[in-house]
């Protein structure tokens, strides 16, 4: 007898197929739609029905834990049998509010269960920091789980991932349902026991990786029919093998981190390559990279990251190889390999985009501002990166299957989730996930003040005055935390602040020990922290006695990130769940965002700036840096859409080496 | 990267263990074209086609299933060097080629996707079809059997043989024509009147057919002498702009290895149809005058000489021509690259995106791929507006629908996609501001050119030259021609022209006189005898009498004919009429102001409007027939009120000109419509000769061109509905 288990088997008999991005009149047709459907008024109607929910409670207090348990039997039964109509998905939420009290002491309140209905309608609920999105995103997972198809809680580290499964645990027990966590450590077989619970909370990097070695695993047996006939003849079982069962329901936390600014990023699966021969040729690419000067031999575009060698550059480089052989006798090859060591060269810098660790280059995600050991840089970068840095040049790995995280969660049918900032990518949202966004209202009333960005002339004007700054916030006795954009900039600030004697702590990718404890007393009295982007993100900085009354924790950004959500991640940290706060921003017209992104228009505010009205410049300036963020953003949606596209292509131009993930 | 041409492909894992090789139904033919050496890899069952260059093939030929990708392309790069087809490339390549259909692998393809594509396929076809509904075409079926049954005996007639022959047929041919050339010209006209439509129609059918089984039989021949197949699966009917002819698919010729053959294949059609024409040709100069096969086989003899050279000819319409020219010029798909060069042309040097290929493979081919595109491109935009405004002039609605749809789909859309491309393409993100500035200033530079700087706007009107003045010399009295001035003298006014006798009227004067004297006489005598009754009767007898004399002296001074003003007097026939006799009233000449010439021109209404607002007084003036003289001349005068009677029925449609006549009208000069006559006075007289049709060019006042169009659009959207 021939068979398979029946996950496997449903997992077999509906692939995930990848949805084409619309094209032409059908693209056009799409964005009207994604307009009219963005732009729906849905919010009021989650908030009414979230007050249904909430009207609920008294008769589900009444409720013994036996009536209950009950209750949510007759309820899975329904959502299993997909037979539930909208009564039931409210009483549902009623139940969790009901069991969330009795097992961890916390009733969702209004807005969470509002972002919890929105989730359930497979829209990214934007709720602000602070409000309680575990909670929020555990009742859409409850009724996944109901469903029995299995759902992806996607956390953004392997701590929070633990930590949610741990605090959310007795609920799901208690609703009857399996929890389970993945952690980078775990093998195959605790992964295997883990995704066959109902409810899994994994991070985004687990489980594609874990995606895409299933699919390595199965190789030619990705379809039904290749399965059976596979089981006909041997016995070999790759259902056995094979560690997740289907992507059904995922629930993204921190959604615009995963699906829009990570959205490009590789996912591989490499094996260590059988070629080493060029190992000491990017040490010689490096030191011919060297000998050459822009911009008499190449030319930098700082804002497309490219290098074009000129030809004065080219016939040089053919002087020099004419003393070499191997690889170094084609033209093609020998440009190659200088054009990529220029390229690390003039486009990657250490404390920018990596940093060094025990003798490895590791990177640095540029928008979370951690360190990403896992990550290496594809097509020979991360080898002339290492022969730049005089380190030991590691062999270059093979691909062996790829997938970025844009395909990937394209792949699920239902895709939801949450996060404190979707403004700006609402389009693309809509354009490459279908995912609509709604904005939940917060609990209360958000008492940050903003205060208009400062603007300088040159850089060293604008470290002296965040000092300045620093010095007088912290006299009047409240915390301040100071964001950097990369590792480079918080030792530069950390080191003028021990000029002055300003007593301080910093937090980035380098010195991330004993982050939780620095996060822990960010709030107290006369703190100042020093930290990347690293503190953008979940952290919640709890403020010390007394602090309120003094205004609260101030922020100060001392440059703009590419996109504004990633800079209001970081005001964020203020004046969360109703606290006092501040923020603001110190910006300059040398900073790297205008460099990349609106040179010519910076060139001409530099020289309007000896106009004698500041004011007016300082407006003209804080314009350029949204002009600087609109390009910016502009720019990295078209080349996430055209990487899609080229896969799209490339797809169907490979159909006969089988179907990618 | 700063590299054209990345060695590595981040694809390349899913294409490196593959074990894919070349379909077996397939056949690789060595072809040269301008001294390189490309591979054409045909897939027989679908004859498709795919060019590969030296090092795609070298890289292609490794693949025999056994070995990887991977491992093929490591030697080839062993092999090659720089020469070697990168990863990127490869990739590409192997996926065209699976998408021809010409690669199988050892795993299943993704089904769904070879459906999906067969879909798009499909779809494309017809989108095709529908965009390009002036040439549509609709396969019938399969003639390779019959082609093979008949190819050993048809075939002969490419051989040298075949070819002595032909020319032998051909030579006859034209030497029974030239026989009969006045009759060849004089039955020319009748081709193309509408009661001879449908034998031409028939004799089009009949030749086309003969065409294409030429290229069918060539084909054949050529595929077994060579082995190489010469497959003929398809032939049926294409839809002409709505005519239906016949057409059949010759397409496995390309894998001929020889050009020559590929030329021969291409050019069997207008062969065979030159040489039915030249049969023809001998047929009708030996039939008689009014049988049918006399009319049959001039219909076939112009439909397979005039027509064939003209259109399957034309190199610039994608008919034999451009098969031959391109493989003369050995750049095959010459049209297609021809464009794409241009494209090229303009991302690289007008919008500055440096990354763009050019589709030449050599210097040589630039030129020809630019040159060919400019003179087709030009050519086909005249043809189609010409077949549009033919089809709108005879069937309006059709016309206009199709004129619309060609608009769209020719320039809208095509703009539409320019637009987009310009404004959204990713390969031009980094030059968009100078892609958009350069495309919008040329586009403003065309908006200007066609809609802001005036052109001198023309029209055109026919007139004949006549004397300012102009009388005729007519007898007056009857009598004998004595005296004549000779023809073409200048005379001035009161000049003798002519002076005659009349014996009967001297005669007559004698008798009269005679007469009077014998009254005078009488009246003498009663006067001496106071017989006041008589002498009073002979008085008044006297009076009638001397009246009757003076009448008479006046008409012998009208034997003397004198010219009524200065001018020359034009008698061609006048040496002839000493000694004639004339009667009252015949007219002997003319005199006229030679050397005072006028113009009179008619202008139809479609100028009317601005024939009195707009146009300049000086115009231009060309005589009929003698393009290379330039008169110019000054307008005096344009009577307004409309009228319908020509000045020389020379003008109308009966004579020759382009007033269209009233058939009835007996003298030809009445107009269908009525016309406004212009009266200009030349500038000089020299060249110029009374009676003589020329062509007048109206200068109207500059106007940009885009209200040229539109007011000739409007017009014939008027005179189409008589709005």
């Amino acid at each position: 007898m021939v068979g398979v288990p029946s996950q496997f088997w449903r997992m077999l008999s509906c692939p995930p197929r990848h949805p084409k991005l619309s094209k032409g009149l059908d693209a056009v047709w799409d964005a009207a739609v994604g307009l009219a459907v963005q732009n729906a008024p849905r919010v009021r109607q989650f908030m009414r029905r979230a007050k249904q929910v909430l009207a609920l409670e008294e008769s589900f207090a009444k409720l013994t834990d036996t009536q209950l348990h009950e209750t949510g039997d007759e309820l899975r039964i329904r959502f299993r049998l997909c037979r539930e109509t909208r009564d039931d998905i409210n009483r549902a939420f009623a139940l969790f509010r009901e069991v969330a009290y009795r097992q961890i002491g916390e009733r969702p309140f209004l807005v969470k269960v509002a972002g919890g209905l929105a989730m359930q309608a497979g829209c990214i609920a934007e709720m602000a920091t602070g409000e309680g999105k575990t909670l929020a995103a555990t009742m859409p997972a409850l009724i996944a789980g109901w469903r029995g198809r299995g759902c992806h809680v996607i956390t953004v580290n392997d701590f929070l991932a633990r930590r949610d499964a741990e605090w959310m645990r007795p609920i799901y027990r208690f609703c009857g349902l399996d929890i389970a966590h993945i952690e980078q450590e775990m093998g195959r077989y605790e992964r295997r026991q883990a995704y066959q619970a109902d409810v899994t909370y994994c991070t985004n990097k687990e489980l594609a990786a874990d995606f895409l070695r299933d699919r390595l695993t199965m190789g030619s047996l990705n379809n039904l029919t290749n399965v059976l006939l596979n089981r006909i003849g041997t016995d070999s079982d790759v259902a056995e093998r094979v560690v997740l069962r289907g992507l059904a329901c995922a629930i993204v936390d921190e959604a615009d981190s995963v699906l829009i600014d990570e959205a490009v990023t590789p996912l591989i699966i490499s094996a260590e390559a059988t070629n080493t021969e060029q190992v000491e040729a990017y040490q010689v690419a490096c030191r011919l990279a060297s000998q050459m000067c822009t911009p008499n031999d190449y030319h930098v575009d700082y804002r497309y990251c490219g290098i074009t060698m000129t030809a004065a550059g080219r016939a040089k480089l053919t002087r020099f190889a004419s003393q070499l052989d191997g690889i170094w006798v084609g033209n093609r090859r020998r440009e190659e390999l200088v054009a990529q060591a220029l390229h690390a060269k003039e486009h990657f810098q250490i404390g920018k985009q990596y940093v060094i660790d025990g003798g490895n280059i590791v990177i640095v995600d540029e928008s979370t501002g951690r360190l990403m050991p896992d990550r290496t840089w594809r097509d020979g970068l991360h080898q002339a990166i290492e022969a730049k840095e005089g380190l030991q040049v590691k062999t270059t790995k093979d691909t062996q299957i790829r997938t970025s995280y844009q395909r990937f969660f394209r792949l699920f049918p239902k895709l939801s989730g949450m996060t404190g900032t979707a403004t700006g990518i609402r389009r693309e949202l809509w354009q490459v996930y279908h995912l609509r966004v709604a904005v939940i209202p917060t609990n209360r009333p958000c008492q940050r003040k903003q205060l208009v960005d400062r603007v300088f002339f040159s850089a060293s004007a604008k470290w002296r005055s965040v000092v300045a700054e620093i010095r007088h916030i912290r006299n009047s006795g409240r915390p301040i935390l100071v964001g950097t954009r990369n590792v480079r900039d918080s030792e530069h600030l950390s080191r003028l602040l021990t000029a002055e004697g300003l007593e301080h702590s910093v937090l980035n990718a380098v010195r991330f020990a004993e982050e939780a404890e620095i996060i822990a007393v960010a709030g107290q009295e006369g703190k100042i922290t020093v930290a990347t982007n690293m503190a953008g993100r979940g952290t919640d900085i709890k403020l010390g006695k007394g602090i309120a009354d003094r205004g609260g924790l101030h922020v100060i950004a001392t440059d703009r990130h590419a996109a504004s959500r990633i800079d209001h991640q970081l005001y964020g940290r203020a004046g969360r769940q109703g606290d006092p706060g501040s923020a603001q921003a110190f910006v300059s017209l040398e900073d790297e965002l205008l460099i990349c992104h609106a040179p010519r228009t910076t060139a001409i505010v530099r020289v309007c700036s000896n106009h004698p009205s500041r004011k007016l410049i300082g407006a003209l300036a804080r314009k350029l840096f949204a002009y600087a963020q609109h390009r910016a953003g502009r720019l990295s949606r078209q080349q996430r859409s055209a990487i899609l596209r080229s896969d799209d292509w490339l797809n169907d131009l490979l159909g006969f080496a089988g179907g990618e993930c | 990267m700063a590299v054209d041409r990345p060695t590595f492909s981040e694809s390349w894992y899913r294409v490196a263990d593959l074990r894919p090789r070349l379909n077996s139904t397939t056949r690789v033919h060595r072809q040269h074209y301008r001294g390189q050496a490309w591979c054409v890899v045909q897939d027989e069952a679908g004859n498709h086609f795919y060019r590969l260059n030296e090092s795609a093939y070298r890289f292609i030929g490794l693949l025999d299933g056994r070995r990887t990708i991977t491992a093929a392309w490591k030697t080839c790069n062993q092999e090659l060097g720089d020469e070697a087809p990168t990863q990127g490339e490869v990739i590409e390549l192997l996926g065209r080629l699976y998408t021809s259909n010409l690669l199988q692998s050892e795993i299943a393809g993704d089904t769904e996707v070879l459906f999906r594509r067969y879909r798009e396929r499909v779809a494309r076809e017809v989108r095709g079809q529908l965009t390009n509904l002036l040439f549509v075409r609709i396969p019938l079926f399969d003639p390779n059997y019959l082609l093979d049954r008949w190819a050993n005996i048809f075939g002969k007639v490419f051989s040298r043989f075949g070819l002595a022959l032909w020319l032998v047929l051909i030579v006859a041919g034209l030497w029974s024509i030239m026989g009969n050339g006045s009759a060849l010209v004089a039955s020319a006209k009748a081709v193309l009147s509408p009661n001879n439509f449908l034998w031409l129609w028939l004799a089009f059918a009949g030749v086309k057919v003969i065409h294409e089984f030429g290229h069918g039989f060539a084909c054949k021949t050529f595929g077994r002498e060579n082995s190489a197949g010469g497959e003929v699966h398809a032939m049926g009917i294409m839809l002409l702009v709505f005519m239906p002819i016949p057409y059949i698919d010759a397409s496995s010729a390309w894998a001929f290895r020889s050009k020559v053959q590929r030329i021969v294949v291409a050019a069997a059609g207008m062969y065979l149809e030159l040489a039915t024409a030249a049969i023809s040709a001998i047929m009708w100069a030996n039939s008689a005058e009014g049988t049918a096969t006399h009319a049959i086989c001039y219909n076939v003899m112009f439909v397979a000489s005039v027509s064939t050279l003209l259109f399957n000819g034309n190199p610039l319409l994608h008919y034999d021509g451009y098969f031959i020219l391109s493989d003369i010029l050995e750049i095959p798909n010459l049209a297609q690259r021809g464009k794409e060069y241009v494209y090229y042309l303009v991302k690289r040097y007008m919008w500055g995106y440096k990354e763009a290929r050019s589709s030449a493979h050599s210097p040589d081919e630039r030129k020809w791929l630019l040159g060919y595109t400019l003179a087709s491109t030009a050519y086909r935009t005249f043809i189609c507006v010409a077949i549009l405004l033919f089809m709108m002039d005879t069937l309006f609605v059709l016309g206009a629908v199709l004129a619309t749809a060609a608009i769209v789909i020719w320039f809208l859309m095509p703009f539409g996609r320019m637009i987009r491309y310009v404004a959204t393409s990713h390969e031009l993100a980094r030059v968009r501001t100078r892609a958009v500035t350069t495309t919008f200033v040329t586009m403003v530079i065309v908006v200007i050119i066609v809609g802001m700087v005036p052109v001198a706007d023309h029209a055109r009107a026919e007139g004949t030259v006549v004397p300012r003045r102009l009388a005729a010399v007519r007898a007056t009295t009857d009598g004998f021609v004595e005296v004549v001035l000779p023809s073409g003298r200048l005379v001035s006014k009161g000049a003798m022209l002519v002076s005659a006798s009349n014996p009967e009227l001297t005669a007559r004067r004698a008798q009269l006189l005679a007469e009077s004297r014998r009254l005078n006489v009488r009246r003498d005598v009663a006067r001496r005898e106071n017989d006041l009754v008589v002498d009073q009767m002979a008085t008044e007898q006297l009076a009638a009498l001397r009246k009757q004399i003076s009448r008479i002296e006046e008409q012998i001074e009208q034997l003397v004919l004198q010219a009524p003003f200065d001018g020359t007097f034009v008698a061609p026939d006048i040496d002839r009429t000493p000694g004639t006799y004339l009667h009252r009233g015949d007219e002997i000449g003319l005199v006229a102001t030679l050397d005072d010439l006028l113009i009179r021109a008619t202008a139809g209404q479609s100028i009317a409007a601005q024939l009195f607002d707009e146009t300049h007084k000086r115009v231009e003036i060309r005589i009929a027939g003698r393009p290379d003289i330039k008169i110019s001349g000054m307008i005096e005068q344009i009577l307004p009120a409309g009228n319908n009677r020509l000045p020389s029925a020379a003008m109308g449609h009966a004579f020759g000109g382009t007033m269209a006549v009233d058939p009835l009208d007996p003298e030809r000069t009445k107009t269908a419509e009525p016309f406004f006559e212009i009266k200009i006075r030349p500038d000089t007289n020299v060249q110029l000769l009374p009676g003589q049709r020329i062509v007048v060019r109206l200068n109207m006042a500059a106007k940009p061109l885009g209200l040229q169009w539109w007011r000739s659009l409007r017009q014939l959207l008027q005179r189409r509905f008589r709005i």
